[in-house]
């Protein structure tokens, strides 16, 4: 019988979910940054601020969305709470909560990470510097989550770890396969740009999965391919469809080897996206319809956090109308808030 | 035994060259009129440190402590602010022949501080006895119904003390002291002792010093001796108010060094008068909790119906004997200070022996002689009321005007028995680390005793000093510090 605390199985869950949270970001600024890179204008940053739906926080907190602004609020804007020191503050928030299950080693590297990115200076905020910046970021996390691999006792916290990585990864690759759609929204891109070649490389880049796609697929960068490879190719790390096994074999460990039966629900959530991701590989149209079908993972990230919370996280049974989702097909288009969403 | 001016070199500045400890007892050096204490050794090998290297080293040994999380945290609006307790790398040592005192005596407490307490729980002998004035205790805040009749495992209320010992120009250890409610500052014993071992091996080298490590498996054994009857593995946990209390490090700490689960009130619930914890695969049973939250707030029904922090139902439980809570409620009435200035009684009372370790001589001025005594000597004496804490209504004689000493003579009539008064105390002095190089600063020290069947004391305890020049507060609240505290095995130091 399992003796570990509900409240710590949901703070290692969200301090993972922090962890990669801050990854991402790190990713997608760093995205922005080879966008930028010979452009002349100062305009191309607003996409960020429409990719995470938070375009009302960001007016609240400055007039423009040129870059210095959407950097700030970003990167060190502690009011937007999906800001990179707001993620990590939040990370290490759940982390003190849970610092008698993790190993000193981990709040150790805890420590000196936030040390490190709550001193960022403005010459390292500035655009020239902020590549380099958002590398020590994303190295920053690969750290956090390589001592958390190494020295964490790997007991039913592990999996509750795992899940909470894998879950918010699928939701930021699927932003990062949204980043398009975004940049549309804001009048920086139009439909050729579709295929447009520079931008589907920076976003294999941004996966860092692009000598991967190149070693798949040797000839060319097709839009079309690129998309279906950060969605569908199990063996992609980052990839949709990797982070729903991840998160498949964890739940299914969590009933095999740790005995904790009401993993049911969530398992068949998981189940029933595995099953959208095959409707959604015989789709033709696709790339036209990513947005439709990045929302759909969003939504159900947001349930299967849910019915996560049920199981194991003492969150109150919620009703049940709001549970089935559409096939990906046909979505609505609301956007996910899950970026927003803190740990209770 | 070389004297220590022998053991200066003329021809350098070492950092002990211009210490001077004054009229004090110095922990390194001995009694004012006699500077020759066994620790030659030791200040030996501090005197070939070059006093910049040992700054550095300082600094470096403050850092890992952050780094390492070995802090407490001040919450101001939204911010969380971890600091650390200021280390002092030069370390108080402690005799092997002191420390069978100091263990002695602080058996000697625990052991009538527990008798007391199941007396005036039970058959309220010492009161009926006359030794002790029976509205002192009965009518002590801190006393509590709720556990007359109470039978705790193994008789024991105080599972965890900590016994505040000071030490007199002539080296006497005098207590000030004793918490028996919940002691902190074990951790730091611990920790302290592992940041010297990685900062300073060098200073350690050949002293056969006294392991400090197994706390956390006495204090587990202990727990575990008190479990209720009948239950074949019983499930310890540690209850905390969480991550915003101050002391939360510390209970991060005990909680992985006895290996228990580290739960907060709204973890545990209460069914059928039997503890549960809620988890991953339901609803766990808890046998014993070492609760590092006041009596008030454990217990909304019992106590304080307002807490956030406590479990609905928990002294239910315990009066059904379903759950040992450590330290028992109600303690606080024997770490009371008016109960204080009676221990010397009570010690003789229940084991028929004299103290180990000595009261600071206290006046009790609900007595006729004690009275007299302090209305007599107002301006040599510290005049304390018992019902406070915190410092608050004290009146120090020496430094007080004579408006103060007029109006203490005014409250000291009208209500005598609220008031109990104290000779100025003197701590003993231990050199230490500061800007103006190595100077002595007051020190006092706290050992801390795991009770179940029979007490252990941890060999060494919280050294805490007191940073300010010529300051006896040691409390961290106040510019205190802490300091690795050594038990010789043998005195080679």
């Amino acid at each position: 019988m399992s003796s570990l605390l509900s409240r710590h199985a949901e703070s290692v869950f969200w301090m993972a979910r922090y962890f990669e949270r801050t990854e991402s970001l790190g990713r997608i600024i760093e995205t922005q940054t080879s966008f930028q890179r010979g452009r002349g204008d100062d305009n191309g940053w607003a996409w960020i601020v429409a990719l995470y739906s938070d375009e009302e926080a960001f007016a609240k907190a400055f007039p423009e969305a040129n870059s210095e602004n959407v950097i700030r609020f970003y990167m060190a804007h502690t009011e937007n709470p999906g800001s990179i020191q707001s993620s990590i503050k939040s990370a290490r928030e759940n982390a003190r909560a849970l610092r008698p299950m993790l190993s000193i080693d981990m709040w150790y590297q805890l420590n000196d990470f936030c040390n490190r990115v709550f001193a960022f200076s403005n010459a390292e905020l500035a655009e020239v510097r902020l590549s380099r910046t958002c590398d020590a970021i994303k190295r920053g996390c690969y750290a956090q989550i390589g001592v958390a691999e190494n020295t964490l006792y790997h007991d039913e916290t592990w999996p509750f770890f795992r899940l909470g990585l894998f879950l918010e990864r699928a939701d930021q690759t699927s932003r990062l396969l949204d980043v398009r759609f975004a940049q549309q929204q804001t009048g920086l891109a139009t439909d050729e740009g579709h295929y447009d070649h520079t931008f589907w490389s920076i976003l294999l880049r941004a996966a860092s999965a692009y000598h991967a796609y190149r070693r798949v697929h040797p000839r060319h960068i097709d839009p079309r391919e690129v998309a279906r490879f950060l969605i569908f190719d199990p063996r992609l790390p980052r990839s949709i469809a990797y982070c729903l096994s991840e998160m498949q074999a964890m739940i299914e460990l969590l009933r095999r080897n740790f005995g904790l039966r009401n993993a049911g629900p969530a398992a068949e959530r998981v189940e029933a996206m595995i099953e959208g991701l095959q409707t959604a590989s015989n789709d033709d149209n696709l790339l036209q319809n990513l947005h439709a079908f990045n929302d759909w993972v969003q939504s159900s990230l947001i349930l299967l956090n849910d019915e996560l919370g049920k199981a194991f996280f003492g969150y109150a049974k919620a009703t049940e109308a709001s549970v089935t989702l559409p096939a990906p097909a046909a979505i609505s288009q609301t956007q996910s808030q899950s970026q927003t969403q803190v740990a209770r | 035994m070389a004297t220590i001016t022998a053991l200066k070199n003329p021809s350098t500045v070492a950092p002990l060259d211009t210490y001077n400890a004054g009229q004090f007892y110095c922990e390194l050096l001995g009694s004012p009129d006699n500077r020759n204490r066994h620790l030659t050794a030791l200040w030996h090998r501090l005197q070939q440190l070059e006093l910049l290297h040992l700054r550095e080293r300082a600094a470096d040994a403050e850092r890992e402590l952050f780094n390492l999380g070995i802090t407490f945290t001040v919450y101001s609006d939204r911010t969380a602010i971890d600091r650390i307790l200021p280390f002092d790398v030069i370390p108080r040592v402690i005799t092997a022949e002191d420390w069978k005192t100091l263990d002695r005596g602080v058996k000697q407490r625990i052991k009538a501080l527990n008798l007391f307490l199941w007396d005036v729980y039970h058959d309220r002998k010492i009161l009926k006895d006359g030794l002790v004035p029976e509205d002192l205790v009965l009518g002590n805040a801190n006393y509590r119904p709720e556990m007359i009749g109470y039978d705790p495992p193994c008789g024991t209320y105080i599972h965890i003390g900590g016994t505040d010992v000071i030490r007199d120009p002539r080296g006497e250890f005098f207590v000030l002291e004793d918490n028996g409610r919940t002691p902190s500052g074990v951790s730091y014993v611990v920790e302290n002792r592992h940041l010297m071992q990685r900062a300073f091996p060098d200073l350690m080298h050949g002293f056969a010093i006294e392991s400090v490590s197994e706390y956390g498996t006495q204090l587990g054994d202990k727990l575990i001796e008190c479990a209720p009857a009948g239950v074949s593995e019983p499930q310890i946990a540690l209850l905390s108010p969480g991550v915003f209390n101050s002391a939360y490090f510390e209970h991060v700490f005990l909680a992985r060094e006895i290996g228990i689960p580290l739960v907060e009130g709204r973890d545990l619930f209460v069914d059928d008068d039997k503890v549960f914890m809620k988890t991953v695969s339901g609803p766990k049973p808890v046998h014993v909790i070492y609760r590092r939250i006041n009596d008030e707030f454990l217990d909304p029904e019992a106590f304080r119906p307002d807490s956030a922090l406590g479990v609905k139902g928990l002294m239910r439980a315990v009066r059904k004997g379903n759950v040992t809570l450590a330290n028992a409620v109600g303690t606080g009435v024997a770490d009371d200070k008016a109960v204080y200035a009676y221990l010397p009684r009570i010690i003789k009372y229940y084991l028929d022996e004299h103290p180990v370790l000595p009261n600071v001589q206290t006046n009790i001025c609900r007595e006729k002689d004690g009275l007299g005594y302090t209305l007599d000597n107002l301006d040599k004496l510290v005049v304390k009321p018992v019902g406070e804490s915190g410092g608050y209504g004290i009146c120090v004689g020496p430094k007080a005007t004579k408006a103060e000493i007029d109006l203490c003579r005014n409250q000291l009539k009208a209500d005598p028995s609220n008031y109990i008064s104290q000779p100025m105390i003197e701590l003993s002095v231990c050199p230490t680390l500061t800007d103006q190089g190595v100077e002595p600063r007051h020190v006092d020290l706290r050992p801390f005793a795991v009770t179940g069947q029979e007490t252990w004391v941890l060999p060494g305890g919280l050294t805490r000093v007191a940073l300010k020049r010529g300051s006896i507060i040691v409390n961290s609240s106040q510019g205190g510090g802490t300091k690795d505290t050594w038990v010789l095995k043998e005195d080679n130091a």
